[in-house]
C-alpha cells in the first residue's frame, strides 16, 4: 500500500507541476496500449480489434501500439500503474484486476488507476455432460448441496470461471462443488466432455462454437451442454436458455472489457481516448467483432464507468475472498 | 477427402500462396535457428500483420512458419551446442559431439531427414485420424499426464553423464528453479518474496538460452586467446545411404510415432516429445554407451520426434479447438481475428481453411527439406567462423529474443544470471541436460499431480487403478532400472570371462 500511496503523491505531483505547461493537442506521437496477456487471447483480441478500428478510420490520427506483457497480468498492470502519466500510457484488463486484488496476489486495484472506459460484455454459462442426469440450474445446486464437496468443479483456480462457480454455490444454502485446478476455456471444455470434470462456466462464444452447428441448431456431437446464462438478457444464438434471473436466481456474472490509464492522466488525453474508443464501437469492424464473439455492446465512461467499477467490486470483493481460502 | 486435399494443394501451389508457404518456411527456419528467437514469437509478431491478408493465406503463412522454426533449431544446437529453441535441446547431446568429431555434415543431415520423416508421419496421422484421437484425448486426466510426465523425468537419470550424484543435484536444483512465481494450482504467489515481477515465475525461454546458450558464449570468450583444434570438415554421409535408411528406420518410425502422440495431448510441448523419444531410443538401442557421445540413433530419436509434434498438435486444433501447444494457442487467435472460430464445427464452417492448414503442414514440410538439405554445406561453415565475430552477435539475438518474449527487461537479466550460472555448473562438473529437464518438467508434474489430487481429496489411487497411468507408472520404473541391470549384467558377464561375446550380434551398430 505504502508504494500505490507514493505513486499517487508522486503522480500528483508530476499533474501540478505540468498543469502550467499548456498542453499541445493530444494526441501527438503513437499510443502504447499494454494487454498483461500473451498474444492471442480475448483480452488481445479486444484490443486488437480497437487498434485495427481506430486506425482504419482514422479516428484519432496517431496509430495505437499494442505491447503484449506476458507472465502473470500483474506485472502488465503494474507496469501502467507505474508508467508516466503522460496521456500516451493505457492498459486494457477484466475482473481478473479485482480477483486479483480481493485474493491478495497483489497490493493494488482499480482505484489505483484512471478509469477510461468499458468496451464490450461477455456472460458466461453453467456447463454440465449431457449424460450427467442433471438438466437444469435447481438440480445442479440441489445435488451440489446434498452431495457437497463431491460434484468436481473446473476452473482456474482464482480466476474468471472459478469466482463464477462460487457464485453458484453461495445461492444455496450448503452447496458446495469441489474446485479442480483445469485452466481456461479450452481445457475445461475437454476436461469435462472427457468427463474428467462434473461442471464448469464456459464464455457465450465458447458455448456456441463448441456446442451448436453454424445454424444455431444443436451440434450431436456435443457432449455437454449449458444450464443458464448469467446475463441480463437471453443471448442470440442461445437463446433457448433461460438465464438465471428467470429462472429465480439473483445472480448476474457478466465480464467488460477495461480500458485504464496510470494515475494523473491528463483529463483531455482520458476524455480524448474514451471519445475514439466510443467512436470505434460504432465502426463495423467491432460490431462484427462483438457478434462473432457474442459480446454483448456495452460502452461506459465517466461517471457511468466508475459506479459500475465501484458496484462490480463491492459484489466480487468478498467473492475472491473466498476463492483464494479455497 | 483426396477431392478437397488436391483442392487445397493446388490453392497452395498458386503464387502469392506458395510464396508465403516458402517465406513463411524459410523465416521460420532461420529464426529456429537463432538462439533466443523462437517460432512462438515470429507467430505471435507475425499475427498482426496478418489482420490485413485474406484468412487462408494468413493460416498458410502461420503453419509454414511452425514447421520452420522447429526445423531450425537443430542447426545451432548442432554446430554451436546452442539449441535454437526448447525443443532441440536433446539433439545438443548428440548432435554437437558428432559435430565436433568433424562430421557436422553427417550430424545436420541426419537430424534433417530425421525431421522430414517426422513431419511426414504426423502429417498422415493428423490427414486420416485427426477426429477419432482427439476425443481420446479428452479422456487423458491429470493422473495419466502426471504418469506420462513422471516417465519422462526419469531420464533425468539416464543422460546425465559423469557422476550420477551430480546429474541428480543438477536436476533437482532445476525444478527448485521453477518453483517461483504464482502457483499454477493455487492462485497465489510463492517464493516471490514480494517481488512483483517474479509473480511471473522464470520463465522458460530465458533461462534455457542463458543456461545453454550464454554459458557457452561466456565459455568461448574466456578459451577465445586458445587456438581451437581445426577440425577437417568432412560433408560426406550428408545423404543418407540405403543402408542408413535400412537402420534408422525403426527408430525414425517410433520416434515420430511418440512425437506425433505427445503432441496430439494438449498442453505439453515439442520438447518432452523429443525427450521421451530420446529416452525410449536409448533405452532399446543396442549401444546406449555411444548416446551423448555423437549417437546418430540419438540426433534421429529427437528431431523425428520434435518435427512430428507439429502435426500432432494441429490435430486436437483442427478436430476440437484445443491447442496442443503454445504455438497451437496464438494460431486459434490469429484464426479468431478472422472470425473464424476453431472447433468441433470448423471443418462445416471453414473447410477451405482446414485444408489449406493441412496442405501447408505436406508443403513446408518438403520445402523445409529442400532448403536445408541445399544449404548444410553454406550453413555448416557456421562452425569454422571465427568465434569474435560470431559470439557478439549471437549474443544480441539472446538478449533482444529475450525482451521480445514478454517485453520486459526482468527476463533479460534472468538470462545473463543463468548464463553465469550454467558456465559455473559446467566447470564444476554439473551436467546441464539433468537441470533443463528439471526445469521443464517439474512445474507441469506438480500441476497435474495437485489437479488430480484436488479431483480425488488427496487420493493418489487412481495411479495404481487405471490403465494408462499405471502402464506409464511401470515404463517408468523399468527405464529407471534396466541401466543398472544391463550394467550388472555386463559386469558379470565380463568377470566371468565371456568378454568378446559381448558385441557378438551388433554388428550392425558398429561404425
Amino acid at each position: 500500500m505504502a508504494r500505490s500511496s507514493f505513486t499517487v503523491a508522486l503522480a500528483a505531483a508530476i499533474v501540478v507541476s505540468s498543469t502550467g505547461v499548456a498542453f499541445a493537442e493530444w494526441p501527438e506521437k503513437p499510443i502504447k496500449v499494454v494487454v498483461p496477456f500473451r498474444a492471442g487471447g480475448t483480452s488481445d483480441q479486444v484490443t486488437r480489434a480497437f487498434q485495427a478500428a481506430i486506425e482504419e478510420n482514422d479516428i484519432l490520427g496517431q496509430p495505437l501500439t499494442v505491447v503484449n506483457v506476458g507472465g502473470h497480468f500483474s506485472i502488465g498492470a503494474r507496469q501502467v500503474m507505474e508508467a508516466e502519466p503522460d496521456g500516451y500510457n493505457f492498459l486494457t484488463i477484466h475482473i481478473a484486476l479485482m480477483g486479483g486484488e480481493g485474493g491478495g496476489i497483489f497490493d493494488f486495484g482499480y482505484r489505483d488507476y484512471e478509469p477510461v472506459a468499458a468496451t464490450g460484455q461477455f456472460c458466461v454459462l453453467p456447463m454440465v455432460r449431457k449424460d450427467s442426469g442433471i438438466d437444469s440450474m435447481e438440480e445442479l445446486l440441489a445435488k451440489a448441496a446434498s452431495e457437497p464437496d463431491t460434484l468436481i468443479f473446473g476452473a482456474n483456480l482464482g480466476a474468471i470461471n472459478h469466482m463464477g462457480g462460487i457464485m453458484m454455490q453461495n445461492l444455496v444454502d450448503g452447496a458446495k462443488f469441489r474446485f479442480v485446478q483445469i485452466g481456461g476455456g479450452t481445457a475445461n471444455f475437454t476436461a469435462l466432455t472427457g468427463a474428467q470434470t462434473d461442471a464448469t462456466v464456459l464464455s457465450a462464444a465458447e458455448v456456441a462454437n463448441f456446442t451448436r452447428m453454424p445454424d444455431g441448431s444443436e451440434n450431436p456431437e456435443a457432449q455437454i451442454k449449458p444450464l443458464a446464462y448469467t446475463g441480463p438478457d437471453r443471448v442470440e444464438h442461445l437463446s433457448d436458455v433461460p438465464t438465471m434471473t428467470e429462472l429465480g436466481y439473483d445472480m448476474n456474472y457478466c465480464i467488460e472489457s477495461w480500458w485504464f490509464a496510470p494515475k494523473g492522466t491528463p483529463q483531455e488525453a482520458i476524455d480524448g481516448m474514451a471519445a475514439a474508443l466510443e467512436e470505434a464501437s460504432q465502426t463495423p469492424r467491432i460490431t462484427e467483432f462483438y457478434e462473432s464473439k457474442m459480446f454483448a455492446p456495452v460502452f461506459r465512461k465517466g461517471d457511468d464507468l466508475q459506479n459500475s467499477l465501484d458496484a462490480t467490486w463491492a459484489a466480487i470483493e468478498p467473492i475472491a475472498k473466498q476463492a483464494s481460502q479455497k | 477427402m483426396i477431392g478437397d486435399l488436391g483442392g487445397a494443394l493446388a490453392h497452395i501451389f498458386t503464387p502469392l500462396p506458395f510464396f508465403y508457404v516458402f517465406l513463411g518456411t524459410v523465416l521460420g527456419i532461420v529464426v529456429g535457428a537463432i538462439p533466443g528467437l523462437s517460432g512462438a514469437m515470429l507467430i505471435a509478431l507475425t499475427l498482426p500483420l496478418t489482420f490485413y491478408m485474406e484468412p487462408v493465406n494468413a493460416i498458410v503463412l502461420l503453419v509454414a512458419m511452425y514447421v520452420g522454426s522447429i526445423t531450425g533449431g537443430l542447426i545451432t544446437a548442432t554446430l554451436l551446442r546452442m539449441p535454437g529453441t526448447p525443443s532441440n535441446v536433446v539433439t545438443t547431446f548428440d548432435g554437437h559431439p558428432l559435430a565436433m568429431s568433424g562430421r557436422p555434415g553427417r550430424a545436420l543431415g541426419l537430424g534433417i531427414a530425421a525431421s522430414f520423416v517426422g513431419g511426414i508421419v504426423s502429417w498422415i496421422v493428423l490427414l486420416l485420424l485427426a477426429k477419432p484421437l482427439s476425443i481420446w484425448a479428452t479422456r487423458f486426466g491429470p493422473f495419466e499426464y502426471f504418469t506420462l510426465i513422471l516417465m519422462a523425468m526419469v531420464l533425468i537419470a539416464s543422460v546425465s553423464q559423469g557422476s550420477m550424484v551430480k546429474g541428480l543435484i543438477a536436476g533437482f536444483l532445476g525444478m527448485l528453479v521453477s518453483m517461483p512465481g504464482v502457483d499454477p494450482s493455487a492462485g497465489q504467489p510463492r517464493l516471490t518474496w514480494d517481488w512483483y515481477v517474479l509473480n511471473g515465475g522464470l520463465k522458460l525461454l530465458p533461462v534455457l538460452i542463458g543456461i545453454f546458450a550464454v554459458s557457452q558464449i561466456i565459455g568461448d570468450i574466456v578459451s577465445i586467446g586458445k587456438k581451437i583444434d581445426r577440425i577437417d570438415a568432412n560433408l560426406s554421409g550428408m545423404l543418407m545411404s540405403f543402408r542408413d535408411w535400412r537402420r534408422q528406420a525403426f527408430n525414425m518410425l517410433r520416434s515420430s510415432v511418440i512425437g506425433t502422440w505427445v503432441g496430439i495431448l494438449p498442453g505439453i510441448g515439442a520438447s518432452i516429445g523429443s525427450i521421451m523419444a530420446y529416452t525410449v531410443a536409448k533405452n532399446m538401442s543396442r549401444a546406449p554407451e555411444e548416446y551423448g557421445k555423437g549417437s546418430e540413433e540419438g540426433i534421429v530419436a529427437s528431431e523425428a520426434a520434435n518435427n512430428a509434434t507439429v502435426g500432432g498438435a494441429l490435430i486436437p486444433l483442427i478436430s476440437m479447438g484445443i491447442p496442443g501447444s503454445v504455438i497451437d494457442a496464438i494460431l486459434i487467435g490469429a484464426l479468431m481475428i478472422h472470425s473464424i472460430q476453431p472447433g468441433p464445427t470448423l471443418f462445416l464452417t471453414n473447410a477451405d481453411v482446414v485444408w489449406a492448414m493441412i496442405a501447408a503442414c505436406l508443403v513446408a514440410n518438403v520445402i523445409m527439406l529442400i532448403v536445408m538439405m541445399g544449404s548444410v554445406k553454406v550453413v555448416s561453415q557456421v562452425m569454422y567462423v571465427p568465434r569474435t565475430f560470431l559470439l557478439p552477435v549471437i549474443l544480441v539475438f539472446c538478449i533482444i529474443g529475450a525482451f521480445a518474449l514478454d517485453n520486459t527487461m526482468f527476463d533479460v537479466w534472468v538470462m545473463l544470471g543463468f548464463g553465469v550460472l550454467g558456465f559455473a555448473m559446467e566447470r564444476a562438473g554439473f551436467p546441464l541436460g539433468p537441470f533443463v529437464i528439471g526445469f521443464v518438467l517439474a512445474p507441469l508434474m506438480e500441476e497435474k499431480l495437485r489437479s488430480g489430487l484436488m479431483m480425488t481429496a488427496g487420493s493418489i489411487e487412481p495411479i495404481f487403478t487405471r490403465p494408462l497411468p499405471l502402464l506409464f507408472l511401470s515404463i517408468a520404473v523399468i527405464l529407471l532400472i534396466a541401466p543398472f541391470i544391463r550394467a550388472w549384467r555386463q559386469s558379470r558377464i565380463a568377470r566371468s570371462g565371456n568378454a568378446p561375446g559381448l558385441n557378438s550380434g551388433e554388428g550392425d551398430s558398429t561404425r
